[in-house]
């Protein structure tokens, strides 16, 4: 370490790799063309074993070590799959799908792991089993959660379980984690207020569903800012509100509303689904209306184990020289569910001074490929090393 | 260690000066009787270099140790006043002053801090000067600025400084602790809102205030919801709304809303008062009213210094081993702040038992239980930055 040689030597090819990723995004379970290039990769490299159609299109391959003594089996997981977001970044391999777009990273992702996967297979140089996990669907699918219930920790017998994500705005190959809660659970809000709709002209005769739903979004705010406990961290948004009519001249029907609660713990989130259906109903019965609110939860907290953390931070520092103290993220992540079935980390690497993730203009920065790849390398040979 | 055996000894003898204190509650800065105790116990311990008057009514004295080779000065803080509760205890040492109370402890901080400067006194065993402050006025009044001001750092060459608060539902003689941000800024503030009053039966020739007001305690809500980012913290809370009319046929010319503001950092204050004031000024304009709003900043958040926070911890550890070195920030507000604003130090907070009533409770009570804890850790925080030669 830190970074090592040979990833300099595979930069361009591991780049060519991403840059093909970028050009052909997929979305949520469609990455079809995407699963069916890693899994040949993972062949070409020599994998002991490569599985695809794990949650449904998720690969997952295997590389023994020059031993196996250990019994050590560590995941290393990527996530594969893009956004509909349609790109405007003008580069020469920029999405070739319309309304598709890598504005996440994942291709950086994908393409790192399998540059870590072609070293690991080479070298071998660790005393245990590596098990490459390439899922899709993170973007909102819940791809991860389909891998386990496949059976996957089981199956390969995975005892720890590690992951990536490249951050914009922190120093290109530079590393950030956090111990605990680092992403935040994300649950989806559907509201549904029924009143009695009418002529706008004869208010009187109606039971007005915009004037329910309003104070209902006003009194939603009171959950953040008087039922938390302040030192917590939540967000409850409320995103689209549409009527049941479009018209100037009618008091509609029915009012139907969509948002997102974020919340770092499970008390917030038991307290904020508890509140979001006590404020709903008794707003809408104060006004004679009824509404039905549907809470459904998406992905968990994300939870990094301290131990795995501390490792994850120590290969990092080897890697980079440091590793900084990550910052909580409202934002939601998949690898949250292999975190509840296996102890294991999550680790930011810098993507340098480009646009936001999910921005149309976002792009994976390629100079982040030998840190990321010498990282994974280092997870596998530092956290079962050979024996002497 | 852990606790010191001396104060195994003095113990009945400090929580004997406590409950003294308990039955002689005094607020703000009129805290005459309790800085002459202090004194009197102070001169009684062989201390010669006191001065009071510092900060109105602060005690400050100097305890030299065995050597001072290298100049080194460090102060422990206590503070002294109670609040305008009536106590409900039914304590046989209660509150002898209807409507006050050492409701928050601070007859105990006072104690534990005597008990360390008798033991300090008596063993010297440290190579510098031990200066401790008793202040008044804690509860509001900004003594512990007043005792800055006044030049309290200077005067005496302070250059670390330590404080420390017994913490309810803790257990006895639980040390915990967070470098950074401890405590909340406490700022307060009051909003008139003016319209035109009028009869209730006719509302359409007044600009009701009351609706004004309600409107603006809504919209307020959205600072902590909408205008902060989650990952940092903030409370607003209204706490007063009155009307000028307690009739039910008027509608009120003015209301007057008043609450307070908690925030852990400056960033978030400075945004939380603009948007206090945007909001009360346009949401009283969509009403056709005024809003008149009065901010004032109390107390700054009070912000250990993170090697400093390491010696508070490293000194408690030895004390009651399991210090929590990363307790959530509290968002109640701290006078400590200004001498943590003037010196690096720490505050540290103490277990005061499971049971028992929280602080600003009319049934609250020092725990005496924790006196050998507390008094160990002042005294180590002396003998560990300065140790003898």
């Amino acid at each position: 370490m830190p970074v090592k040689n040979r990833f300099a030597e595979m930069h361009a090819d591991i780049t060519e790799w991403r840059r093909d990723l970028h050009e052909n995004p997929e979305i949520l379970f469609e990455t079809h063309r995407t699963s069916a290039s890693v899994a040949e990769k993972l062949r070409s490299f020599g994998c002991d074993e490569v599985v695809e159609g794990i949650g449904r299109t998720g690969v997952v391959g295997v590389i023994k070590g020059q031993s196996t003594a250990s019994g050590k089996v560590v995941g290393l997981r990527a996530d594969m799959d893009a956004l509909p977001i349609h790109e405007q970044t003008g580069l020469e391999y920029a999405s070739k799908t319309p309304n598709a777009m890598h504005a996440c990273g994942h291709d950086g992702h994908t393409a790192m792991l399998l540059g870590a996967a072609r070293y690991l297979a080479e070298t071998r140089n660790f005393d245990g089993t590596v098990v490459v996990i390439f899922q899709p669907a993170e973007e909102g699918g819940g791809g991860g959660r389909e891998m386990c219930n496949d059976g996957m920790m089981d199956r390969w017998g995975i005892q720890e379980v590690y992951g990536m994500h490249n951050w914009p705005g922190m120093p290109t190959g530079s590393f950030g984690i956090r111990p605990g809660p680092f992403f935040a659970a994300t649950d989806l809000l559907e509201i549904e207020v029924e009143g009695l709709g009418g002529h706008a002209a004869k208010p009187q005769e109606t039971i007005d569903t915009t004037v329910v739903a309003a104070h209902i979004i006003t009194a939603l705010q009171t959950i953040v800012s008087r039922n938390a406990d302040p030192i917590g961290n939540i967000v409850v948004s409320i995103t689209s509100f549409e009527t049941s009519s479009k018209a100037f001249n009618v008091i509609p029907q029915r009012v139907n509303m969509l948002g997102t609660v974020r919340t770092l713990s499970n008390e917030l989130r038991d307290l904020a689904e508890k509140r979001v259906v006590e404020i709903c109903e008794g707003m809408a019965a104060t006004f004679g209306a009824v509404a039905r609110v549907k809470y459904t939860r998406n992905y968990p907290v994300m939870v990094n184990h301290p131990e795995q953390t501390e490792f994850a931070a120590d290969v990092a520092r080897s890697v980079s020289g440091a590793c900084d103290e990550a910052p909580l993220v409202m934002g939601g992540e998949d690898f949250a569910f292999m975190l509840e079935e296996r102890p294991g980390a999550y680790i930011l690497v810098g993507n340098g001074d480009s646009a936001m993730v999910h921005h149309p203009l976002y792009n994976f920065n390629d100079e982040a490929i030998p840190a990321g790849c010498s990282w994974w390398a280092g997870i596998a040979e530092q956290r079962m090393p050979m024996a002497g | 260690m852990p606790i010191k055996n001396r104060f195994a000894e003095t113990h009945a003898e400090i929580a004997a000066w406590r409950q003294h204190l308990h039955q002689y509650p005094e607020l703000q800065f009129d805290v005459h009787e309790t800085a002459k105790f202090v004194e009197e116990k102070l001169r009684s311990f062989g201390i010669t270099d006191i001065t009071i008057g510092i900060g109105q009514t602060g005690v400050v004295a100097v305890i030299e140790g065995r050597s001072n080779t290298k100049g080194r000065t460090i102060g422990l803080r206590a503070d002294m006043d109670a609040l305008p509760i009536t106590e409900a205890t039914g304590l046989p040492y209660a509150s002898k002053v209807p409507g006050k109370m050492h409701a928050c402890g601070h007859d105990g901080h006072t104690a534990m801090l005597l008990g360390a400067a008798q033991y300090l006194a008596e063993t010297r065993n440290f190579d510098g000067k031990c200066v401790l402050i008793f202040q008044p006025a804690e509860e509001g009044g900004g003594g512990g600025n007043e005792m800055v001001k006044d030049g309290l750092m200077e005067r005496w060459g302070i250059e670390e400084v330590y404080g420390m608060h017994n913490m309810p539902f803790y257990p006895v003689g639980q040390f915990a602790i967070r470098p950074g941000a401890l405590l909340a800024a406490a700022d307060e503030f009051e909003i008139i809102i003016d319209g035109q009053g009028g009869h209730a039966a006719a509302p359409h020739e007044a600009k009701d205030t009351n609706l004004a007001a309600c409107h603006v305690v809504v919209a307020l809500q959205s600072i902590a919801s909408r205008n902060v980012d989650p990952i940092k913290q903030v409370v607003v809370s209204v706490c007063t709304i009155q009307s000028d009319t307690d009739s039910h046929n008027i509608l009120p010319q003015t209301v007057k809303l008043r609450g307070t503001v908690r925030t852990l950092d400056e960033d978030v204050r400075n945004l939380a008062e603009q948007r206090l004031q945007d909001i009360a000024t346009h949401t009283a304009a969509a009403y056709e009213c005024t809003a008149h709003v009065d901010y004032q900043r109390g107390y700054p958040v009070t912000v250990n210094h993170e090697i400093n926070t390491d010696y508070a911890a490293d000194a408690a550890e030895k004390v009651t081993p399991g210090v929590w070195r990363d307790t959530p920030p509290i968002m109640a507000g701290e006078d400590f702040s200004y001498m943590l604003n003037a010196r690096p130090g720490a505050y540290i907070m103490i277990g005061n038992g499971e049971a028992g009533a929280t602080v600003h409770h009319p049934k609250y009570d020092f725990n005496d239980a924790a006196i050998p804890a507390g008094c160990s850790w002042f005294a180590e925080m002396v003998e560990t930055r300065m140790p003898a030669g």
